[in-house]
Parts: structure tokens; C-alpha cells; sequence
């Protein structure tokens, strides 16, 4: 079998010479998941396969393609039009010269081999996950746990050769008891038994956390967010640092310029493309520009947009090593820890509000405004004098994430690894107290 | 003609079946899409996908398996079937219960959409003139507001699909579709910015795009948004009567009455990821959700829709199903699995998306039954009102009851009449609120495209989903914060 590096090289060699810029990247994976319903398996799914994507240009005309295919003929075969549709096009208005290769410092660790012994007997992994969480009391779970490895290569015609290999892990439960129920996640690339019970765990307990139900009416709150509502909440702010998301209309940072405050000094949010505990750790984005830490927003100030080089160029700046050939992304996101020490000293501090503990259908009525609003799901908690006094069923945080970057308070020491169905992005996030934040409900 | 020597599928089945699976489905599914992406009349990006490649789908032990390949050699599609069938076997022992499929009378069948034009003839070329056009027509149609950002999206997309499974179904079929996607800011110095998205999709041919005629609907919409945007008003604060625009209700009964009536979801099987539903199995044929004015249909059958087949992916006949049948829930949407568990027959609601997904219970089109009344007999008594034609921001908890719609276009009502704009009404209503609160429908059914999410991995598929204007009695409206 060829590597993904000698399948980017084969395809480069066959369209090198016709275009001004070839790059070819290729992502091959083995993956599987086990989904599991009701406490038991509901499927486990594998998938064995490769990606091919080609970027070329003639003229600054730029024409990208991606196949699901590991035979160079094909890629060749199905590229063989794209002269000539090149011609009839205009030049493109983000168009950059692939860049002259950097050196660039490869990850260690990325691979863990327990991950691969895993991906051949997923059960006893999930055993542990559901056990941890009827232990705290749940009656069932749903939830999922994913083992994979990953290679991705790129080679370009300006001379770019990469190639590195990742191991990831993905675990989210959802731990239910009557009417009530708790979630947790996980997100790594090395297999901790120890993280995977931690999911359980914190599922039941969430859903254990109290029996009582509490009356909520709509108004302004002080609030503390999981690092799961944290980990979703700023993936979409990740996602509007994009360069391209500004410049499309679709970002909160486009009325905004770096060096604007936008947020509390106790907000900073990096793109962590260096931490090879998240999965989404590389050394190289996909124009071979090495990858490096930096913040998008440091002690509540704009730093970073996030660049591929023709966003760069078009914006007059340099790449952040965030491409995305067309659309520049966050690799990791951390969310900076606080000082406070434990949960309950949060919930101390906050004293009166909610904690929700998760969220899901975050959407925004104006990007620009950055007003959006998303729904709680499992344990939204009323606090009254410190204490829990009970759940508070679905609500919903109506806001405009300007407010809630500034109103960001506290956050806890700890952060944790979260990754799930409502977290794309690999972050690290804290719990988080955020003051007067807009909670709604339905009239009828 | 398939793209695919059917004989492989087949092989993959009997290789399942020797490997020990007393069930084996394999489908080969190639998805091609093409298109160009403009902002602000220039280009960004153009582009082509293809995903081509065999899932394969086994019951083993009684515990369900899938894996897919893109190496369409016996070699790659044996690999996927020993790994459906290992790792499948090694979590066979957690399951309490078999997975079991209803029997079902699959078909044998080919069938293709046809074109007037071919896909072919909207090259990048032609369709970055069409993104320009629009470009302008929008910076022409404004007043006074700014218009900082257009993004323009179109493109074609041809799915082929070829299904073979041991109970003896062989379904072909070929379904092209065409996609286009415009989002404008609007922007005023005092105001702020307005922001809306446009989408269109439909299967069939090149000759959709000019049948959307794309540039009066924006032209139209940028002129009755630029006033939304300089005079809107707040909404009342007390309870009113509300007539909620044929685009909201499309959606409205997407997320309220399409999801909660997917049988997996009712079952548990979506618990962690896209939630529950409210609906429990006793309340099905029984419980009353609406008015009379509560029909909801998904039918998957509508020709040129977005969400259209003739057979699902587990090889059963598609029908219309009636979700909620006069104020009554009906009928779920169920696939062979959640059909057997729930002692009926699938109704074939099995869709997915690409190779690399299991086939999973999914919308294809869903919309509320419209009645006989023109627009203007619906609004005729309401005194003071407030009617919400579009929106851009929503969403539902989990279990499909607490729901949210922001309205962008919206206007007063005043004696029957429509009346000065209205900026960002709130209807956020449980979904009994809203189903049981219809006391009027109009004549005119429209459709809106989609794509929904579902699944782990997530997994999204083209629907449409539409309804007629709908009255509702006496609604408390929100603000936004």
C-alpha cells in the first residue's frame, strides 16, 4: 500500500507542469465508532478510506477539487478538464503563490499505539464509560466513542513535502434518570481510561445532581457555562476569526479591527495548532506554512484574524498557518483558565443565577451583530445562596456575544478537553461566570 | 447504466452473508458536486467533490455493523466487510437484544430524474455572470443603507445511488440537483447591520435556475428589507394575532413536527446527539398536537423536490406519511429497525448521505396541508396584528418543543391590512402553543430548501420543507436582547 505521502507525490507529478501552482493533499483514515442507545450498542461503524485534494491555478485563476479516491489515474482522470475551465475564468480575488516551503518543526506524540489496540475492541472502553455513569445513579446512557488514526500529507510544486500521523479519541455520554439528565465530553489523541470514566461520571452526576425542579422566569442572569456550552459558544467565535468569514459578511469581527477591545481582560482565546493533546494538532496547514500558537483574543483585546496566504495577502498581512485553502480555520481552541480553585468555590462566587451545563443549536439572526441564541439540554441549574436548588428544563441564553465577551468574569483553574457533536473544534475550556446574560423561554 | 458493475455489491453481500451476517446491504454511492463561490461580484473560489465510494451495513450477532470504503477493488470492499462484521461482533456481547428488520417487500427498480438541461450547461463560467447580475442587482436596489458584503454560491450536485441487499432489493438511481445561496449585509451608520440569506435547490436540471427568477427575488427582498431595516418598529407587547409567513411554518414544521416524529428519535437512538422527542409511542394515533388546521405531510415522491426518491436506501417503496393528521400525531417516520421494534412496516424514511454513512431515519419534504383562503381573506379581521414572512435566526431543544423563530421581514397588521414594517419580532412557542393556536391557513403552499443534520457522524441530506401563511390566535411576541 503507498503512503498518503507518495499518493501526494504521484499526483503532484502528473500535474506539475501544467499549472502555475499544484498542491496536493491527502488524508487517509481508519476510523471507528461505537454508538450506543439505551445502554447498549446502537452501531459501530468503520471507515477505511483516503481523500484526495488538489489546488491549482494558472494566471491566478484557481481551481480546487477534492476525491474520494487513492489512484493517482483517477485524480489525473478527473482533473483532465481543468485547463481549460481555467481559461474561462476570472483572476480570483484571494489568489496568493502557493509559498516557497518553510521548514517547519514536526509534532511528537501524535500517535498513541494504545489507540490503535483499542480501535479493534471498542466494548471494553464503553463498558467503562456506561459503568461510570450508573455508578453515580443514571438508569440509562446514549452516547458515543470514536477511535481513530488519521494521516495527512501534503506535497506542493514549490517543494513542500509533509507527511504526519495522529491517533485521536472522542467520547461524549449522555447519562439519563427520569426526566432529568447530564452530559460529558472528551477529546484527545491518546487513550485515558481514567478521561473515559471521567465522561461517565460527570454525565450521571449531572443527572443525579438534584431531584427538584426550580420555576424559571426570563430576565437577566449571572451565569456559569460548562466547558461544554464554553467549548460551542467559542467554536463559533473560532469559526467568524476566519479571515474569510469576515471578509464574507459572516463574522462578528468584521465591524472590528486587531488591537480593538472586544471583550473583559479576563478573556483569552488561542488557536492551539501545538498542542498535541487535541486532536486537531498539526505542524504544517494545508499551503505547508509551518503552524504556530497565537491568540485570537488576549486579555479581552482583538490580536488575531486567521490567514491562509491569500487571505493575507488580500488583507496586506502574513499567514497564521490557518489554511483552509479557501476558508482559513482554528486548528485547536483553548479558552484561558481563571483562578478559581473548584467548581463549588464558582458556584460560591456566583451565589445567585443558573449553570448550564450544556447547549446545542447555537444560531445567529446577524453574524455582524454577533446576535445569536442557542438551548440549553440536560441540567440547567438555578442557584440560590450558593446552593442548587433545581432544574430549570430548557432554556435559552438570547444574547449578543459582545455582551458575553465583556461580561465575562471568573473562570475556574482547571480546564478541561471537550470535543463532541456540538464542539467541532478540539478546545480546552474552563467553567465560566458570566455576568447579566439574557435568558429566555417560551410565552405558551 | 449504473457507474458501478452491480456484480461487486452483490459479491460484498454473499462475502457478508458467508462472514456470518444474517443481514448485508451494500451500496455504492457516488456524489458529484461543482460550483463557484463570488463575493462582492469577484470570485473566491471555484471548485468540484466527488465522493465515491461502497458502505456496506451487516447484522452480525445481533449487533448492527457499518464500514465504508473508497477502494472499489474486491480486495478494499473485503476489507470494509470484515470490519463491519469484527468490529460489529466485538460489541455484540454489550447488546441486551437482537437489532432485528421488518420484513418488507423491497423492490427491484432503476429510475433517474430527467432534465430539461443538462447540469453541464451551468459551467463556472455561466454561473459567475449570474453571481455578478445578482451583485449588482442588490448594490442597485438599495436607497440609503450601505451593502458592506454579498456572498454568492451555486452549483450543481449529482447523486447516484445503487443499493443491494440479502433480502433481494436492487435499486438504481440517479437524482442531479442545482444549489444556489446569496447572503447580503445591509449596513447604516445608526442602524447597524441587516443580514440575510437567500438559498434555492431542487432536483433537476440547468433550467432551475432560471425558473427561481433570482434576480427579481432579490431585488424585491432587498427593497422591502431596506425599509424593515430604516423603519421597522418594535412588535406589541401584548398578545396578538400573529400570521406567520409560509417560510417560517416550512421550517416550523421541519423542526416541530418532522423530527419528533423520527422514530429513532422517539425511541432513544438520536439520545446524545440530536435528542429525544416529545412524542412517546402511546401517543401515537392518539394524542391531539393542533387544530383541525394541524395536517403535516412528508412526502418523498414530489417530483423535482429536493428531498425526492422513490426508494430508500433500505430498498422499501417511498409514500407520503401523515405526521400529524388533522391535530392528531399519526405516523412516525420509521426505517426497518425502528419499524420491527414498533411492531409495523417501514415506511421508508432510510436516507444516506454519502457512501461513508449508515443509512438513518430522514425528512425528505415536509409541509403543512394548506387550506382554500387567499392571503388577504386570512388577514381580513385581524384589527392589529403582526405578520413575520421571513427570518434568519432559530432553533429547538432537544426533545422538539421549545422553539424559537427571529423574524427579518415582518410588518404590522391594521384592520385586515398589512401594515409598516416590524424589525425582529420573537415567536418563541412551545409546539403544542403553536399547532393548537392555528386558527387559519391560506391556499398558497411554498417551499423552502435545506439541509438537515442529523447523525453521528453528522450526516446532512436535502430536503424542502413548506406550508401555506398560517394564523395564529392571540401570541405573545418577543424582542431580541
Amino acid at each position: 500500500m503507498v503512503t498518503a505521502l507518495e499518493l501526494a507525490e504521484s499526483v503532484l507529478k502528473r500535474l506539475e507542469g501544467r499549472f502555475d501552482d499544484v498542491a496536493v493533499l491527502v488524508r487517509q483514515r481508519d476510523y471507528v465508532m461505537v454508538k450506543l442507545w439505551n445502554t447498549e450498542p446502537s452501531v459501530t461503524q468503520s471507515w477505511i478510506d483516503a481523500k484526495v485534494s488538489v489546488l491549482v491555478s494558472r494566471n491566478g485563476r484557481v481551481f480546487s477539487t477534492e476525491l474520494s479516491v487513492s489512484d493517482p489515474d483517477a485524480v489525473d482522470n478527473a482533473l483532465r478538464n481543468v485547463g481549460e475551465i481555467l481559461t474561462k475564468l476570472e483572476p480570483s480575488e484571494i489568489y496568493a503563490p502557493l509559498p516557497e516551503p518553510a521548514e517547519f518543526k514536526p509534532l511528537e506524540g501524535l500517535v498513541d499505539q494504545n489507540v490503535l489496540k483499542a480501535m479493534e475492541e471498542p466494548g471494553k472502553y464503553v463498558e467503562e464509560m456506561i459503568d461510570a455513569a450508573l455508578k453515580e445513579g443514571a438508569e440509562r446512557v446514549a452516547g458515543t466513542l470514536v477511535f481513530g488514526r488519521m494521516t495527512k500529507a501534503l506535497a506542493t510544486n514549490k517543494g513542500f513535502r509533509g507527511m504526519e500521523e495522529g491517533t485521536e479519541v472522542e467520547a461524549y455520554l449522555r447519562a439519563f434518570k427520569g426526566e432529568f439528565s447530564g452530559h460529558w465530553a472528551h477529546g484527545s489523541r491518546a487513550l485515558d481510561v481514567n478521561a473515559l470514566r471521567e465522561v461517565g461520571r460527570r454525565a450521571g452526576m449531572y443527572a443525579t445532581v438534584t431531584n427538584s425542579k426550580a420555576d424559571f422566569t426570563p430576565g437577566k442572569y449571572d451565569v456559569i457555562l460548562s466547558p461544554l456550552v464554553v467549548g460551542n459558544l467559542i467554536d463559533a467565535i473560532g469559526w467568524m476569526s476566519s479571515a474569510m468569514a469576515v471578509m464574507m459578511g459572516f463574522s462578528m469581527f468584521m465591524k472590528v479591527k486587531p488591537g480593538d477591545k472586544v471583550g473583559s481582560e479576563a478573556v483569552t482565546i488561542i488557536d492551539a495548532p501545538r498542542d498535541t493533546e487535541l486532536a486537531g494538532s498539526t505542524a504544517f496547514d494545508d499551503e505547508g506554512v509551518p503552524t504556530k500558537d497565537k491568540p485570537i483574543i488576549k486579555d479581552g483585546v482583538l490580536v488575531n484574524i486567521l490567514h491562509n496566504t491569500g487571505t493575507a495577502k488580500k488583507m496586506g498581512t502574513e499567514s497564521t498557518g490557518n489554511a483552509g485553502w479557501l476558508f482559513p480555520t482554528p486548528w485547536n481552541l483553548h479558552v484561558a483558565p481563571g483562578n478559581v480553585k473548584s467548581e463549588e468555590e464558582l458556584i460560591s462566587e456566583l451565589r445567585n443565577g443558573v449553570i448550564i451545563t450544556n447547549n446545542w443549536y447555537t444560531r445567529l439572526q446577524n453574524y455582524v451583530e454577533g446576535i445569536f441564541s442557542t438551548v440549553s439540554r440536560d441540567a440547567a441549574l438555578l442557584v440560590k445562596n450558593g446552593e442548587i436548588v433545581g432544574h430549570l428544563g430548557r432554556i435559552r441564553i438570547a444574547d449578543r456575544f459582545a455582551n458575553l465577551l465583556s461580561n465575562w468574569e471568573l473562570a475556574t483553574k482547571e480546564t478541561h478537553k471537550i470535543r463532541w457533536w456540538e464542539v467541532e473544534t478540539p478546545t480546552k475550556a474552563p467553567y465560566v461566570l458570566i455576568r447579566q446574560v439574557n435568558l429566555t423561554k417560551p410565552f405558551i | 447504466m449504473t457507474s458501478l458493475d452491480e456484480g461487486l455489491l452483490q459479491w460484498a453481500v454473499d462475502k457478508a452473508l458467508e462472514a456470518g451476517a444474517s443481514y448485508a446491504e451494500a451500496r455504492y454511492q457516488r456524489d458529484v458536486t461543482s460550483g463557484v463561490i463570488l463575493r462582492n461580484a469577484r470570485t473566491v473560489g471555484v471548485g468540484s467533490e466527488v465522493r465515491e465510494g461502497i458502505g456496506v451495513r451487516v447484522i452480525v450477532n445481533g449487533s448492527l455493523g457499518f464500514a465504508a470504503t473508497n477502494t472499489l477493488s474486491r480486495e478494499g470492499v473485503e476489507r470494509a466487510v470484515m470490519a463491519a462484521i469484527t468490529r460489529a461482533r466485538a460489541t455484540a456481547s454489550l447488546r441486551k437484544t437482537p437489532i432485528e428488520f421488518s420484513d418488507e417487500r423491497v423492490g427491484r427498480a432503476s429510475y433517474e430524474v430527467a432534465v430539461k438541461r443538462p447540469l453541464g450547461d451551468l459551467t463556472a463560467e455561466t454561473l459567475t455572470e449570474l453571481g455578478k447580475k445578482l451583485t449588482e442587482t442588490i448594490n442597485s436596489s438599495v436607497k440609503e443603507v450601505k451593502v458592506p458584503a454579498v456572498m454568492f454560491q451555486a452549483g450543481t450536485r449529482l447523486q447516484e445511488k445503487l443499493v443491494i441487499n440479502s433480502d433481494g432489493a436492487a435499486i438504481h438511481s440517479v437524482v442531479p440537483r442545482v444549489t444556489a445561496f446569496i447572503n447580503f449585509v445591509l449596513a447604516h451608520p445608526q442602524k447597524g447591520t441587516l443580514q440575510r440569506t437567500i438559498e434555492k435547490e431542487a432536483s433537476g436540471g440547468a433550467e432551475l435556475i432560471d425558473s427561481w427568477r433570482l434576480e427579481e427575488v432579490v431585488s424585491e427582498e432587498v427593497r422591502n428589507l431596506e425599509k424593515v431595516f430604516l423603519k421597522g418598529v418594535e412588535p406589541p407587547k401584548e398578545p396578538i394575532d400573529v400570521v406567520v409567513g409560509s417560510e417560517v411554518v416550512g421550517l416550523l414544521v421541519h423542526e416541530s413536527a418532522g423530527h419528533p416524529m423520527e422514530a429513532d428519535r422517539i425511541l432513544g437512538r438520536e439520545a446524545a446527539q440530536a435528542g429525544e422527542s416529545f412524542v412517546k409511542p402511546d401517543m401515537i394515533g392518539k394524542y391531539r398536537i393542533g387544530t383541525k388546521y394541524a395536517t403535516v405531510i412528508e412526502d418523498p415522491t414530489i417530483p423535482g423536490s429536493n428531498g425526492y426518491y422513490l426508494f430508500d436506501d433500505e430498498g422499501v417503496p417511498a409514500r407520503p406519511r401523515y405526521l400529524y393528521k388533522e391535530g392528531i400525531i399519526y405516523e412516525p417516520l420509521h426505517n426497518r429497525h425502528t419499524a420491527k421494534l414498533m411492531g409495523t412496516s417501514s415506511n421508508a424514511a432510510a436516507r444516506a448521505m454519502d457512501y461513508a454513512s449508515e443509512p438513518i431515519i430522514r425528512m425528505s419534504n415536509t409541509y403543512l396541508k394548506p387550506g382554500d383562503m387567499s392571503f388577504e381573506e386570512l388577514i381580513e379581521d385581524i384589527k392589529l396584528g403582526v405578520f413575520i414572512k421571513s427570518y434568519m435566526e432559530w432553533n429547538i431543544d432537544d426533545m422538539r418543543w421549545n422553539q424559537r423563530y427571529v423574524g427579518l421581514e415582518a410588518y404590522m397588521i391594521r384592520n385586515g391590512e398589512l401594515a409598516e414594517p416590524v424589525r425582529n419580532p420573537v415567536l418563541e412557542i412551545t409546539t403544542k402553543g403553536f399547532y393548537s393556536n392555528i386558527v387559519g391557513v391560506d391556499k398558497h403552499l411554498r417551499f423552502y430548501p435545506g439541509t438537515c443534520g442529523k447523525g453521528e457522524p453528522p450526516q446532512g441530506v436535502p430536503v424542502w420543507f413548506g406550508g401555506p401563511d398560517v394564523r395564529l390566535a392571540k401570541i405573545r411576541l418577543g424582542v431580541i436582547a
